[in-house]
Parts: C-alpha cells; sequence; structure tokens
C-alpha cells in the first residue's frame, strides 16, 4: 500500500552564485527524496546544511542548479500548485505596517476567498493561534513568537494539503510548541502532509513520521523514525528492577544462547544520539552519504 | 510656446505603436533565443517559447481580486507611511505662496502666475513622492522577503506588477485630487476682483498663402525675419492667407480670433495700424463673402465676430446679399478664410496658430482639472516606469534610472532627433566613415558591389536601432499642460489629453511585459 508521493525531488543540486555569476556557495548536491501523502516528514541537518534551500527549491523560490522537483505533481515553478500549500518562512517575514486582521484578510485575498470566508477563517485561526487579545495590533509591535504565530496562521489561511514549515517552534515558549505539536498531528489526523525542519530534536521525533538528515548539503540518513532508532543488531529488554544476582542469572542464560549483555539500565537511544553520531560520523568521512534500500526507492 | 500640436489619430498612433513595440519585442526575444541556445545548446530555444508561451498564460489568467488585494496592501503601506504628508506640505506652501507672488502686476498676468504656481507645484510636490515610492516598494519586499509569503501563495508575478502599479496609482489620485481641489481653491482666492478666469476652447485650421498674383503656395514671403515661423502676405495685392476651419456644429454667430505681426517697408499713415480683411469663401459655389475690414492690433488680440446671416456688397453682382454662414459659405464642412492685408507695400505676418474660431468658452474649473489629470497621467508613466525598473534593481539606482527617463523625455529627445536626422546625409556611421576616409563628398555615387551594399545594410541596421532608440524615449512635455490654463485656454482632448493617455497606456503595457519576466526569472533573495 505504497502511498503516492506530494513531493518529489531527484538528483537536486543547487549553487548559491553572486551577482557575476560566479559559485560561491554548493547548499545542495544530488539530493533525491519523497514525501507520502499524509506524512509528517521532517528535514533534519545542522545549520547552514541546506534545509531551508530545500523548502525554497520546493516552493518555487529559488531555481534548482540541477535535478528536477515535483510538488503535488507539477514543477516547482508552477504557480497553481500554491493553492493547496502553506508555508511558514523561516522568519516570518509579514507586512509590518498591518495588523493581525488585516494580514489574514490580505492573505485570503490572494486565494480568491470571499469576505465572508476570509473572516470567518481569520477569526478561526486567530483563535487556533492563540492571538485573540492582539488582533487589533499592527504586526511591528509583536514579540518573535507572536509574530510566529500569526506567521503560522497566514500558512494555513487556505486550509492546504501540504503545509511546509520551517522551524516552526523557533521563537516559541513551551505551551506554543506543545500547541504546535499537536497542531501538527491534528494536520496529519486531518490527512494532510507536513514537511517541517528543526533543530529541536525533541519536537522532531515526537511528531515526525520519517526524517531526512542533512550534512552539508547531502543526505546523511532517510528512514522512518522508529526504524532510524531501533538498532538492528540489538535487542532490547525492558523489566523492573533486578538485583544484582538476577542480572548475573540472566547473563549465563544469554551465555548459553551465545549472546552478551552489553549495557543494562536506562535504555535511551535518542533522537539526539542519532543526530550527533551522522553528524560525527560526516565529519569524519566526508564521502560517505545515504544509499537507499530495497524498501526505500527514492 | 505654441498650443497647437498635431491632433492625435488613434488609428495612425496605434500602428506606430505596433511598430515600435514590435520590434523591440523581436530584438528581446531572438537576442534571448540566441542566448539561450548558446548557454543551453538546443534546448535553449525551446525553453524560450515555453517562457513566452507560461507568460501568455499566466497574462490571461490574472484574478482582479488578487490584484486588487495587492493595491490594497500597497495603499496601505503608502498611507501608513505617511506619504499622503505630502498634502500637509502643499496646502502650508499655498497658505503662504500669496505673500510671495506678486500682486502689483496686471491683472491677466496675476492669473497666470497664481494658476502656474499651483500646478507647478502640484506636480514638484507629487512626481517625487511618487518616485521615491514606486521605486522603493518592491526593492524593500525583496529585502526583507515579505514577498515570499506572497509569491508562495497562487498569486502570478504579473499581477505582483500591476496591483503595485494600480495602487501607487491610486495613492498617487489621492495626492493628487486633494492638491487640485485646495489649489483649485486657492486660485479662486488669489484672482483680483477686476480678472477673470477664463477657459476659451479654440479651433485651429489649416494654413495655405495664395502668392501676389493669387496662385496657392505653401509659404508666404519670408521678410528676412530669423525666425521662419510666420509667414508674411503682401499688402494690397492678391496675396493672401488662406486658413480652413473644421466646421460641424451650427451655431448662431461664430468668433475669429487673431495676433498678426506687422512688417512695414513704410512708415504708412502715422498712428494707424494695418488694415486687415476677411474673406470668406466657398470655392464650390465660388462665392466670396468680404467682411469689413478692421486695424490690427499689433500687440494685442483681433477679435471679430460674424453673425449666421451675413449682409455684404457683392462687386461681381453689384448688389447687396445676405448669405447664410452655414448654408451657403460653410463647404463640406470646412470654413475658408482668406486674410489679406489692405496697404499696400506692408506686410501681414502669420501661422497656423495665430488665428482661430473661439468656442463658447468652457468653465475653468474644466480647464484646470484637466492640467491636474496631466499631472496624475504623469505620476501614473512614472510610476510603471519605476515599479518595472524596480523588480531588476534596487531602489536607488531605480530611481535614478525613473529620473533619467524624466530628464530625458522632458528635454533631452529633441537632441537625439537633431542628432539622428542630422546624420542622414551621407549614408550611416559605416558608410560615412567610408566617405571620409576615401575623401567622397557626400553628393558622389558608391560603387554598386558587395562590400558597399554590405556596409549600407549594416548602417540601416544601426540606424533602425537609432530610430527604434528615438521612439522608445517618450515626449514628456506633453503632460505639462498648465500653460494651456495659465494662459486662459482649455486643454484640448485630441492633441493633448487623447496624446497623454495613450501614451501612458503605450508604455505600461511593456512595462508589465518587462517587469513580469525580470521577477519570474530572478530568484528572489535579496542579493
Ligand atoms: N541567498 C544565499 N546566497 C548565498 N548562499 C546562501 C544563500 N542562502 C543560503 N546560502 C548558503 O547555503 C547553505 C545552506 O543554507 P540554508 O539556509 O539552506 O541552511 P539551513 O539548513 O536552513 O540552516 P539553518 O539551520 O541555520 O536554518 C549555507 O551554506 C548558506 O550559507
Ligand atoms: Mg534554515
Amino acid at each position: 500500500m505504497e502511498k503516492q508521493p506530494v513531493i518529489q525531488i531527484k538528483n537536486l543540486t543547487k549553487i548559491y552564485r553572486d551577482f557575476w555569476g560566479r559559485k560561491k556557495v554548493r547548499a545542495l548536491n544530488s539530493l533525491s527524496l519523497e514525501v507520502k501523502k499524509g506524512e509528517v516528514f521532517g528535514l533534519l541537518g545542522p545549520n547552514g546544511s541546506g534545509k531551508t534551500t530545500t523548502m525554497k527549491l520546493l516552493l518555487g523560490l529559488l531555481f534548482p542548479t540541477e535535478g528536477e522537483i515535483n510538488v503535488l505533481g507539477k514543477p516547482a515553478s508552477d504557480v497553481s500548485k500554491n493553492e493547496w500549500i502553506g508555508y511558514l518562512p523561516e522568519e516570518s517575514y509579514l507586512y509590518r505596517f498591518l495588523n493581525a486582521e488585516e494580514t489574514l484578510d490580505f492573505y485570503g485575498r490572494l486565494f480568491d476567498m470571499s469576505a465572508q470566508q476570509r473572516k470567518e477563517r481569520a477569526n478561526q485561526l486567530i483563535e487556533k493561534v492563540g492571538l485573540q487579545n492582539a488582533r487589533k495590533r499592527q504586526l511591528k509591535e509583536y514579540s518573535k513568537g507572536m509574530t510566529r504565530r500569526i506567521g503560522l496562521a497566514q500558512a494555513l489561511i487556505n486550509d492546504p494539503d501540504l503545509v511546509l514549515l520551517d522551524e516552526p517552534t523557533s521563537g516559541l515558549d513551551p505551551l506554543g510548541s506543545r500547541d504546535m505539536k499537536d497542531l501538527i498531528v491534528k494536520l496529519r489526523d486531518e490527512g494532510k502532509s507536513v514537511v517541517m525542519c528543526s533543530h529541536l530534536l525533541a519536537d522532531v521525533q515526537d511528531v515526525c513520521d520519517r526524517i531526512a538528515i542533512l550534512y552539508a548539503g547531502e543526505l546523511k540518513e532517510l528512514g522512518s523514525v522508529e526504524d532510524l532508532l531501533k538498532e538492528q543488531h540489538e535487542t532490547e529488554l525492558l523489566t523492573s528492577k533486578l538485583s544484582p544476582e538476577a542480572v548475573i542469572d540472566i547473563e549465563a542464560v544469554l551465555a548459553k544462547h551465545n549472546a552478551k549483555l552489553l549495557r543494562h539500565g536506562h535504555p535511551t537511544n535518542s533522537l539526539e544520539d542519532l543526530f550527533l553520531k551522522t553528524v560525527q560520523k560526516s565529519q569524519e568521512r566526508p564521502g560517505q552519504r545515504y544509499v537507499p534500500t530495497g524498501s526505500e526507492k527514492t | 510656446m505654441t498650443f497647437d500640436h498635431a491632433p492625435f489619430l488613434f488609428g495612425p498612433a496605434l500602428l506606430h505603436w505596433v511598430l515600435v513595440f514590435g520590434c523591440f519585442a523581436g530584438i528581446v526575444f531572438s537576442v534571448s533565443v540566441l542566448i539561450a541556445l548558446g548557454v543551453y545548446g538546443a534546448s535553449g530555444p525551446t525553453a524560450v517559447m515555453g517562457r513566452v508561451w507560461q507568460g501568455l498564460h499566466d497574462f490571461l489568467g490574472i484574478s482582479p481580486r488578487r490584484i486588487w488585494a495587492i493595491s490594497l496592501l500597497t495603499i496601505k503601506e503608502a498611507v501608513r507611511r505617511k506619504a499622503l504628508f505630502v498634502f500637509v506640505v502643499f496646502a502650508s506652501l499655498v497658505m503662504f505662496a500669496g505673500w510671495f507672488l506678486e500682486s502689483d502686476l496686471r491683472a491677466d498676468l496675476q492669473v497666470k502666475n497664481a494658476v502656474s504656481f499651483a500646478l507647478t507645484t502640484i506636480s514638484w510636490l507629487t512626481l517625487p513622492v511618487v518616485l521615491l515610492l514606486s521605486c522603493w516598494g518592491l526593492p524593500e519586499d525583496i529585502r526583507l522577503r515579505s514577498i515570499h509569503t506572497i509569491v508562495t501563495k497562487p498569486v502570478r508575478r504579473n499581477e505582483i506588477v500591476m496591483g503595485r502599479i494600480l495602487g501607487f496609482s491610486i495613492v498617487a489620485s489621492l495626492i493628487v485630487s486633494m492638491m487640485g481641489v485646495v489649489g483649485y481653491v486657492w486660485i479662486r482666492r488669489q484672482v483680483p476682483n477686476n480678472a477673470e478666469l477664463i477657459c476659451r476652447v479654440p479651433v485651429y485650421g489649416e494654413l495655405s498663402f495664395l502668392d501676389r498674383e493669387g496662385n496657392l503656395t505653401d509659404k508666404g514671403v519670408n521678410t528676412g525675419d530669423i525666425w521662419e515661423f510666420r509667414s508674411y502676405v503682401e499688402g494690397g495685392t492678391r496675396s493672401s492667407a488662406v486658413y480652413k476651419f473644421p466646421m460641424d456644429k451650427v451655431t448662431d454667430n461664430v468668433r475669429f480670433e487673431s495676433r498678426f505681426e506687422a512688417f512695414r517697408t513704410h512708415k504708412g499713415r502715422i498712428g494707424q495700424s494695418l488694415l486687415v480683411r476677411y474673406v470668406l469663401v466657398n470655392p464650390t459655389k465660388g462665392l466670396r463673402v468680404p467682411l469689413g475690414s478692421f486695424e490690427v492690433a499689433e500687440f494685442g488680440l483681433n477679435e471679430k465676430d460674424v453673425d449666421r446671416q451675413i449682409s455684404f456688397f457683392d462687386e461681381d453682382k453689384n448688389d447687396n446679399r445676405t448669405v447664410d454662414l452655414f448654408d451657403d459659405v460653410v463647404d463640406q464642412n470646412t470654413l475658408t478664410v482668406e486674410v489679406q492685408c489692405l496697404d499696400a507695400g506692408q506686410y501681414l505676418g502669420m501661422a497656423r496658430p495665430d488665428m482661430f474660431i473661439r468656442m463658447p468658452d468652457r468653465s475653468f474649473v474644466v480647464g484646470y482639472f484637466k492640467a491636474v489629470v496631466g499631472v496624475l497621467l504623469l505620476s501614473i508613466f512614472l510610476i510603471s516606469i519605476g515599479v518595472t525598473s524596480s523588480t531588476f534593481v534596487k531602489g536607488p539606482v531605480s530611481i535614478l534610472l525613473t529620473f533619467t527617463v524624466l530628464l530625458v523625455g522632458q528635454g533631452f529627445r529633441e537632441f537625439m532627433l537633431k542628432l539622428i536626422t542630422g546624420e542622414q546625409k551621407g549614408g550611416g556611421p559605416i558608410e560615412s566613415w567610408y566617405r571620409l576616409i576615401t575623401h567622397m563628398n557626400d553628393t558622389l555615387q558608391l560603387p554598386d558591389n558587395f562590400g558597399v551594399k554590405l556596409m549600407q545594410s549594416i548602417d540601416n541596421l544601426f540606424m533602425g536601432g537609432l530610430w527604434l532608440v528615438q521612439h522608445l524615449i517618450p515626449d514628456l512635455s506633453y503632460f505639462v499642460m498648465s500653460p494651456y490654463v495659465a494662459n486662459g485656454f482649455d486643454v484640448p482632448w485630441s492633441t493633448a489629453m487623447a496624446k497623454c493617455i495613450a501614451m501612458t497606456v503605450g508604455y505600461l503595457v511593456p512595462c508589465l511585459l518587462v517587469g513580469y519576466y525580470s521577477l519570474t526569472l530572478r530568484e528572489l533573495e535579496a542579493k
């Protein structure tokens, strides 16, 4: 039951050039991946690894140097696909002289929504992102988190099928980021696809179905969160507290089966470990990259 | 200045526009295909065609609602950035300007000064604001990346350009109309009691001449005046100036107004001006109706009213006759008037705009607000250029560019024209070099061989390029309509308003195209 992809990226390379056309930065190097319908996909990577670049390429804000991008079955340069896309930029670049209501009204107009629809939707979203008390204030007076919230509302104005969130939880208070994560999960439950990038690994671990880890523009890991965190060569047992004797007994049983107790204690293979390990490995052996296995066709 | 330009004809103007625009578009297209071929090889031209196709698609699929959304945003931005503040500046300028305008002048000069001052101030205050706003908006939008939230919605890039231009135009209309109203009230209060605000509506005719034997010529006598604007008719001969006025409305009375110049070869009678006579002619019927002669006002205006029923002494029939101006004299909607000088040995000089039929006056408000609309049209023109240039360069550069267009359009065009037409003699640049080096003068025939043909075709291309450049430069002096109003004339529709509207629209279309493509082909990252 392969779900159809909402995003297909093939051999995507992006080289930033300066004014004179000279090559400056190779931000992405032959990236290939797919995002399926109805999943929450996380893009991870250290600063400057090309996450935002990938998002902008998906939206047609940047033009690829090489490679193919398909979003909702259309090339990235086709603006008509934007009808079903919501985008929260890395920093909320909104119009600072508008207030929250005007902002949502403006973006609603860009979707050819009627006045009635715009009003309803704006009220609903202001409620959703918790800006009821600031709806009449101009955005230039907003704090960072408030700006993030209105940015999110703006991204959802058209009830999109595909939501691209560039660091959705940055700048939000714990409550806000909890809300954000709930919202993402809710979007998935409604059958929407979400692509997000983030540094906050706990957030990613909480909500993402699959993740990709980028390092210096190259894909280093790709797969479902569960699979990636599961150590294939180890088995994990979770028991109630054991007495030292019990541990010795278990070791004896294991020895009988030709196995060894490696470690006992709290089993924490968190995403953080994986992330750090991947980055470390990439630093040590720069040439190595993610190779798709049979199940992960890219 | 002369108030008499050639009338605007839609057909030829459109043809001309299509020609210039077609050449321009053709060149841009061919150059892009060539570049694409060079850079991307065989797939290049296909890609260019794809872009053209996509562009067509985007222009057909524009949504008025999205354009209006962006216009609204633009207006809000301008208002909240306090662009309308310039109106306050205007109001206070005007409030105190009365102190500095001379009030001991002749009444009509006072009127002229007041009207000129108001209209000039309106344009001098509006244009910089418009220039700044329109050139700054998009680059700022790109720099702050707020444009990212717009282009990731289903917005076509041409809608952004259109919305911006429309929005700024509305802001300009707001500013200009507020200033216009305040200016009008101020002029009303500024007018001295013994003067009035008038708005004359002239109808100009075609001018030709008859020489002393009565034969038709283009030009009259040259009296040696360095300025060849006026031609002269010789007094006491059959020599006369023939004005043919278009007449399509029947009225009870027709008023001729004229300013003629006298050129004397002898003193004549001291203290008396030259005697002038109008003869109304119907060439088809062979009817000649001489009107009573009058002394020409040498430094002023001659006004002559003619009733519809004209009684005159018919010299041929030796009898008094009465004719109807419209039934008998006007022939094929044309009224022909011969102007004769009756003093032998003296000369009377005139040019086409020196005589006109004065139609019933319009209200001053009409003429005044037409001139205000002129300022608005110029603003819209500059907005189109400004917004378009700001799609590919940053704010300051865009301002410089648009300002240059304004400067060049105001005066530089004449110079370009001379340059281009002056070069015609002796062929294009290559041919003239060839002639220079081989010491051939420009009347000698060149040999007929391949080299010469090649040389001439390159020259033709070059001259074609110059022709295009010359026609791409707008003549913005048409937009300045205050002289009409200040001198008590209406702003004519055909020779001024229609031209400016056509020019604004004519430049708007290529601007939209250029703006669309430069926004589509560039990455909207601040560089
Ligand atoms: N407009 C630009 N011009 C030149 N180089 C750029 C531009 N934008 C990004 N880059 C470069 O491309 C690389 C990837 O940048 P990108 O913004 O995609 O990283 P990121 O993964 O989003 O990082 P962060 O976690 O800090 O947001 C970086 O080396 C960056 O310097
Ligand atoms: Mg980023």
